[in-house]
Order: structure tokens, then C-alpha cells, then sequence
């Protein structure tokens, strides 16, 4: 059993027919993800890799319940997607977009809640259970970057993710699941909530969190070790120690502010706990090879 | 986007949040009658995006006609074109609070906090006295609720009268935070003044850049920029940050550059530029070495691990910009992930060697830099 999604998955793409949508989804069903419809108004009679496409996401899972859905969708429509899959009884919602406006993203937090489901992102490169199957866009064939293992990895960047996986594969491990928590200002899902699920999974022995300036969730998940939530080695990455204050490093959610959220508050935080912070991807794999004996 | 003050204040009124008597001057042949006007001692206030004003010595006090003439004209004088003063009538001061409502990630909702201790550093008051700061968690979906109101100014201690005013205020400018997709909207120092009327002596708003498709009244035109460069980025929709180091970054992924930003400090190197070349950008390599170009790095590291961010599109539009621009600084690249196989033939087109190691690349570009005659 993987984290958030596995081959069984049946998955709906919101937005499938567009150039990015229509490029991964084909690699989505090339990794094995059992993507069973796509949803564009005013598209429906097409077909997208075979997946026939509907106008509507409750015409799409009348004929083709779906577990999750996946968002390519331009950010300041990302709210009425998500809402549509909510209504539709979908628990599992992946949004890519980059640069939902706040509030809606506070309000989703909350319909989200409501609905029972996990909205994850937004500005995430997806979630992956490496091997198995995809809801986004990582490299996954690429063998020095992707390598199925027991490694688990939450991030809030795509590219420095590849940059830490390679490390991660470079040591001799591998990777169990992925999941891309999102660079934004107001993540829809938190380190904190996705851990629960990987302290649960058989497949995970260990958790690399990919974090950086700003925000609260890399101490959120101190606590979490702290008051024995989460329990198997975990391993973090954390940029943006060198970042001048109040410049916003690109991603929203990366900026210091009020005097918290700086790398030395969550570096502090983090080994207060126990865990083992990185202070260049490079060091990744050292800090598993030393908690993580069996290579795996 | 931040507002300029005047701006906010214009926001405060219309909600009917009451602010002091005052008038935007842009120019010296403005201040006629300014000092009548709005009646004397005034504030004059320099409308700049940037904090410490009083520090700086962009607020300035004055009490007769002729020092607010003489005192904005020499502050005019200190200012490149832009928003100009606002000259305000000074307020009898006899207590200074804070308010402020912004998005709260954990819980999904908005915060309202208010301190007592006002007109100084609130994050300070933070830091040190956090007890001193009242809080209160909004549904964003129900609103403020006037019992919320109420009980955030019963807090701060006021008395029936002040509550009623300042209950009032806060639900107005709690319609301001939802209507104009705020970030923060503040009031410091929300002044009470000796006849006991409160009054907004101060503001600032920040509306959400990723809200401004949707917010028609306000567009981020070129005063709200530092350089002509920042704003033809913004234009161009790509993140640009100047630094003052030899190192132009041409990154895609904001992760992977603090991290790349983070290892060249640690080698000793400086940062210059970053523009941002990933996620929606990672088609625009022409525009983004065009920005490049004018702001004059020693070196250039392109540094990309794409995910959606492809690196064989990456590759492909670096190499014919660079044909077409022939840009004058060395170029350094590490340019990984999706449609990666592709890249060292392209690459090679323009004598570009593609390095695999983030870390390497770092090295290279800081001795290049250091090497460079510029």
C-alpha cells in the first residue's frame, strides 16, 4: 500500500486536454496510473490516451468512479475545479497550479475539511508512488533520479526534489512515495497532515521533507516527532538559510516574516526533536546512510 | 502589491473608516494653501513603499505654514518621481493601538491581531510580549462575526464608547481584507485621540499579486518597482530579485534556487540577479536572458531540474537566444530532468559544456566570477 495514491487509484484529470495536461497524462499511464476520464467543459467526445473526455466531473464519475483527482487547471480557476470534485465525492484532489490567490486557497483549506477529502498542493510538481503510478509531472523514468526503495519524500519545491531524489538514488537508496506539498503561501495540505500516512506505511522505513524559509511546516513536524506521532528516522533538506529577510526567495510561501519561519527557527526545531537536517542536497544521502543501515 | 499609503487611506474612507484631514501633493506648486486646508500642526508624509519612514526622515512634523512649506519641499526634493506627500492635520494623540487582519495557512483562516502597545514595531511586541497581542481566528467563509469585533476591543481595554467605534472600524475593515483579496491590512497606530475618537493614523494594504487578474482597480504600474528591470519582469509575469554580488542565477524552481543561492554563499561567491525560469516560465529562456543581460552579471548560472520545467525546451530556447543575443558573460550550465537526454547535443551548438552536479556547476561559476574582469 503506498501514500495518497497506487496503481489501483482510479484517477480523474481535470483539465486533461490542454499541452501539459495531454504530455502527462501519457506519462502518467505509461508509469501504470489508472487514469479512467478526463473532465474539460466543452470537450467531452474526446478521448485523451483512450480515457474518454466528459464536460463535467459528475457526468465523468456517473460512468467512471474516480478515488482522486488531478488538476491542470490555471490557478484562478483551480477553486471551482476542486469544488466540482468535492461535490462529485472525490477525497483525493492533486492541484498543480501555481499561484491560487489566498483566499480562495484558505476557503478550499476549509472545504476540504468539511468534504473529508485532502486537497494537495497547490504550485506541486504532484504526488508519485515511484514504480507504480503518478499524479503530476516528475522525470520518473530517469534511473539516477527515480528508484523504487523505502524512502518516502515530502517537498515544497519540484526541481529541488529531483535534486534531492538523485542524491537519495546516489546512496543507494530509493524512493517509496512522493509527495509534492507545493511551494505556495498557503499549502491546501501540511507536512504535518501527510506525515500520519507514512508513519502508517509498511513500504516507507524512513522520510525525507524537503522544506525552506518561510511558513511553519517544518516545525509543525518537529512537533509531530516531538509528541511521538511520527517515529521512523526522518531526514531534512532545508534552503534558504543564506536568503536576505522579507525578500520573497520565488515561491510565495518563502519568505521570512514577524521574526519566525527563518532556516535556523526550523534547523533548531527539527534537531530539538531529533531529526537530522542537511544543509546541502549532498549531504542527504550521508544523513540516511547513518540512520538507515540496510540499503533499501 | 503594497499600497501606497494614500492609497489605503482612500480604501479606509470609503469603508468608513476615519482617517485624518489631509491632501496628496505631488509637487512643490501644490502646497499652496496646503497648511489651511487641513489645519495646522501637520504631518507631512513622503509616500514611499519602503518601512522606517520616521527613521528615514520622511515623516517630519510641523506646527506654522512656513515650516510645512519649507519641510515638504525639502523632502519633495528627496524623492525621485513617484506618489509624492500626503500633508496631514496631526492628531491630539492620547493612546496608540494596533490592528491587523491577515490569512492564517494552519487553520484556513483570517487573524485578527491586536496589541495595546501600538506605533512601535509589532514585531517586536511579538518577539518579546506576545501576551500583549490579542488574537482572534475568523471563518473566512462566515465573516467577522460583531461579537468578534466586540470582544477584540473589550480586550484592548477600551470603554463602551471606544468599543462601539472600534468594533465598527474592524468590521469595516474587514470587508476591505475580503473585498480586496488582502495579504495584510493594517492600522499602526490606530490612534485614540484626547476627545476619545479613534482614528486610522496610519495604513497599509497588501493585495495578493496572484488575486490581481481578478482585482480591476489596481495594476502594478511602474512606481511600484525598484528598477525598470523589475518591472519589465513583472510585465513579462517572471520573478526577478537584484542582489548586489557577480552571480546572475537563471534557475527554474524557486527550491532549487535557495538552495543554489544558499551553496554559492557557502563557496564564497555572491548572488547578483535571480530570474526565475521554471513552472510557467520555462518557455521564455529569450526574455529571461534578455533580463539577464541588463543587469550585467559577471557569470550566469543556468541551474534547472524540471519537472513540468522541461529541460530539452530549456535547452533548446537558451541556445538560439544566445545565437540571437550573443550575451557577453560566461555561461555556466546544469541543466537536468524531463528531456534531459537531449540537451548536451543542443547545448553544444554554442560551445556550452552541460554539467550534471548542482554542486559543480556552483564551483565553476564562483571561479569564473572571480576571474572575470568586469
Amino acid at each position: 500500500m503506498s501514500v495518497i495514491i497506487d496503481s489501483t487509484t482510479r484517477v480523474l484529470v481535470q483539465g486533461a486536454t490542454g499541452q501539459e495536461g495531454r504530455f502527462w497524462t501519457k506519462h502518467m499511464i505509461e508509469l501504470g496510473t489508472n487514469v479512467v476520464a478526463g473532465v474539460t467543459p466543452g470537450k467531452e467526445g474526446e478521448d485523451i490516451e483512450g480515457a474518454p473526455v466528459f464536460n463535467t466531473v459528475r457526468r465523468a464519475t456517473e460512468e467512471f468512479p474516480a478515488d482522486a483527482s488531478l488538476l491542470f487547471v490555471p490557478p484562478g480557476f483551480a477553486k471551482d475545479a476542486i469544488y466540482e470534485a468535492l461535490d462529485a465525492g472525490i477525497k483525493t484532489v492533486v492541484v498543480l497550479a501555481e499561484g491560487i490567490p489566498v483566499h480562495d486557497a484558505l476557503r478550499i483549506r476549509r472545504a476540504a475539511r468539511s468534504a473529508g477529502a485532502m486537497v494537495i498542493g497547490g504550485n506541486t510538481s504532484g504526488v508519485i508512488s515511484t514504480g507504480e503510478a503518478m499524479m503530476g509531472f516528475f522525470p520518473y523514468w530517469i534511473e539516477r533520479v527515480y528508484r523504487p526503495g523505502r524512502i518516502g519524500v515530502m517537498t515544497r519545491s519540484g526541481s529541488l526534489t529531483n535534486e534531492i531524489t538523485a542524491e537519495i538514488v546516489k546512496s543507494g537508496f530509493g524512493t517509496s512515495s512522493l509527495v509534492g506539498i507545493g511551494g505556495d503561501a498557503v499549502p491546501l495540505t501540511r507536512f504535518a497532515e501527510v506525515l500520519p500516512l507514512f508513519e502508517e506505511d509498511p513500504e516507507t522505513d524512513g522520510v525525507v521533507i524537503i522544506g525552506e524559509l518561510g511558513g511553519t511546516m517544518e516545525e509543525e513536524v518537529a512537533e509531530a516527532i516531538e509528541d511521538g506521532t511520527f517515529t521512523k528516522p526522518l531526514v531534512a533538506s532545508m534552503g534558504g538559510r543564506t536568503a536576505p529577510k522579507g525578500t520573497k526567495m520565488g515561491h510565495a510561501g518563502a519568505i521570512i516574516t514577524a521574526g519566525k519561519g527563518t532556516v535556523e527557527d526550523k534547523v533548531a526545531a527539527l534537531e530539538g526533536a531529533g531529526a537530522l537536517v542537511a544543509d546541502r542536497p549532498s549531504e542527504v544521502g550521508e544523513l540516511l546512510q547513518s540512520v538507515l543501515s540496510k540499503v533499501g | 502589491m503594497k499600497l501606497f499609503e494614500h492609497q489605503a487611506k482612500e480604501l479606509f474612507q470609503e469603508a468608513g473608516i476615519p482617517i485624518p484631514e489631509g491632501k496628496l501633493v505631488s509637487s512643490v506648486s501644490g502646497l499652496d494653501g496646503v497648511a489651511e486646508e487641513v489645519g495646522l500642526p501637520c504631518a507631512i508624509k513622503a509616500q514611499v513603499l519602503q518601512g522606517g519612514r520616521g527613521k528615514a526622515g520622511l515623516i517630519q512634523l510641523a506646527s506654522t505654514g512656513d515650516e510645512v512649506r519649507a519641510k515638504s519641499e525639502q523632502i519633495l526634493g528627496r524623492l525621485e518621481d513617484g506618489h509624492g506627500l500626503l500633508v496631514e492635520q496631526a492628531l491630539d494623540i492620547d493612546k496608540e493601538l494596533y490592528l491587523s487582519i491577515t490569512p492564517e495557512p494552519v487553520s484556513g483562516s483570517a487573524l485578527i491581531m491586536a496589541s495595546a502597545e501600538g506605533g512601535v514595531d509589532i514585531e517586536e511586541v511579538a518577539q518579546h510580549t506576545p501576551e500583549k497581542i490579542i488574537k482572534e481566528h475568523v471563518d473566512i467563509s462566515e465573516g467577522l462575526l460583531p461579537f468578534q469585533a466586540r470582544s477584540v476591543m473589550f480586550g484592548l481595554g477600551l470603554k463602551w464608547s471606544g468599543v462601539k467605534q472600534g468594533s465598527t472600524m474592524l468590521l469595516n475593515l474587514y470587508n476591505l481584507f475580503q473585498k480586496y483579496d488582502a495579504e495584510l491590512v493594517e492600522i499602526n497606530p490606530l490612534v485614540i485621540t484626547q476627545q476619545g475618537d479613534l482614528v486610522a493614523a496610519d495604513g497599509k494594504i497588501t493585495i495578493d499579486d496572484d488575486a490581481l487578474p481578478r482585482q480591476e482597480r489596481f495594476s502594478l504600474s511602474r512606481d511600484f518597482f525598484e528598477s525598470d528591470i523589475a518591472y519589465e519582469a513583472s510585465q513579462e509575469g517572471i520573478p526577478y530579485l537584484k542582489f548586489d554580488g557577480d552571480i546572475g542565477l537563471l534557475c527554474a524552481g524557486a527550491g532549487l534556487t535557495n538552495v543554489v543561492y544558499d551553496l554559492i554563499n557557502y563557496g564564497g561567491g555572491s548572488v547578483d540577479s535571480y530570474v526565475e525560469f521554471g513552472g510557467p516560465n520555462y518557455r521564455k529562456a529569450a526574455k529571461a536572458l534578455e533580463l539577464m543581460m541588463k543587469t550585467e552579471p559577471k557569470v550566469v548560472l543556468v541551474v534547472t531540474f524540471g519537472t513540468i520545467a522541461r529541460a530539452d525546451v530549456i535547452a533548446e530556447d537558451l541556445v538560439e537566444a544566445i545565437k540571437r543575443l550573443d550575451p557577453d558573460f560566461p555561461i555556466v550550465t546544469a541543466i537536468r530532468g524531463t528531456g534531459e537526454e537531449k540537451v548536451r547535443d543542443l547545448l553544444g551548438e554554442v560551445g556550452l559544456e552541460p554539467l550534471e552536479d548542482t554542486e559543480e556547476a556552483v564551483e565553476k561559476a564562483i571561479e569564473l566570477a572571480g576571474s572575470a574582469k568586469r
